[in-house]
């Protein structure tokens, strides 16, 4: 992953995470290799943890303790009706960079 | 209304709390402590060395700050459990982890609220005095 897109993720790292926990609940781990899988190598681990504690207190995400073979109890989280919303609310803001970013593009041609 | 046994017992505690801080944040300090004693070396070197960033941070409130650092032996223990490389866990910038991680908590507030005064003041002093938040200066 080159520098710019490593820049560029920063601001949508929230998105991202609230898009992927949308689909099924996951605790860290598997939230940050689903990233790695998808091409998105930069992401460090702690990183994701401390987005996660973020989210986990602005009520975003609800979490529930379950016990693992190894180590201490994972939190699984889930996107609650309040984190859906911020999730639209993301994709209508995505949308509309989107949309100038391609216009400025045209207009440039 | 006192009327309790316990209660020359709780004044004490208060009293001697006004000096030492709260108990109960001593004990997660403990706690704390001991949890990272037990990861592996570098697991705990790592730690070891947020440690120490974190305290030039200033100290948080007593509570705030033993879940920070609860917070911290949590994903180090997941980490090492999960065998998850130092590496992987900071990124190539160490510093950007910490600063995202600290916003969380009222020790990385405190700094953004400095940042927030410094902010207004410029406001202020360039004349476009918009905001009403400075009762506290």
């Amino acid at each position: 992953m080159g520098k710019q897109a490593t820049e560029m993720l920063k601001g949508t790292l929230e998105g991202i995470v609230l898009a992927i926990l949308s689909g099924r609940a996951a605790y860290g781990y598997e939230i940050t290799a689903w990233l790695r899988e998808q091409g998105f190598s930069d992401i460090a681990e702690g990183t994701i943890y401390a987005l996660l504690v973020r989210i986990e207190q602005r009520g975003l995400v609800d979490v529930e303790k379950v016990p693992s073979e190894k180590g201490p109890p994972r939190k699984v989280y889930s996107l609650n009706a309040q984190g859906r919303e911020h999730l639209e609310e993301f994709w209508r803001t995505w949308s509309f960079l989107a949309e100038r970013l391609e216009k400025l593009r045209e207009g440039g041609k | 209304m006192d009327t309790g046994s316990n209660e020359p017992k709780r004044r004490y505690r208060q009293y001697l709390e006004v000096v030492t801080g709260p108990l109960e944040d001593k004990k997660r300090w403990r706690q704390y402590k001991a949890r990272v004693k037990q990861l592996p070396e570098n697991y705990r070197t790592a730690v070891e060395a947020l440690e120490r960033y974190l305290m030039h941070f200033g100290p948080g409130d007593g509570a705030d700050a033993a879940s920070m650092f609860e917070d911290l032996a949590d994903l180090f223990e997941q980490s090492a459990a999960d065998g998850t490389p130092i590496r992987e866990i900071f990124g190539e910038d160490p510093v950007e982890f910490v600063e995202a991680f600290v916003q969380n908590y009222a020790v990385g507030r405190y700094i953004r609220r400095e940042r927030e005064r410094f902010t207004s003041a410029i406001d202020r002093a360039a004349g476009e005095d918009t905001r009403k938040e400075d009762r506290s200066v």
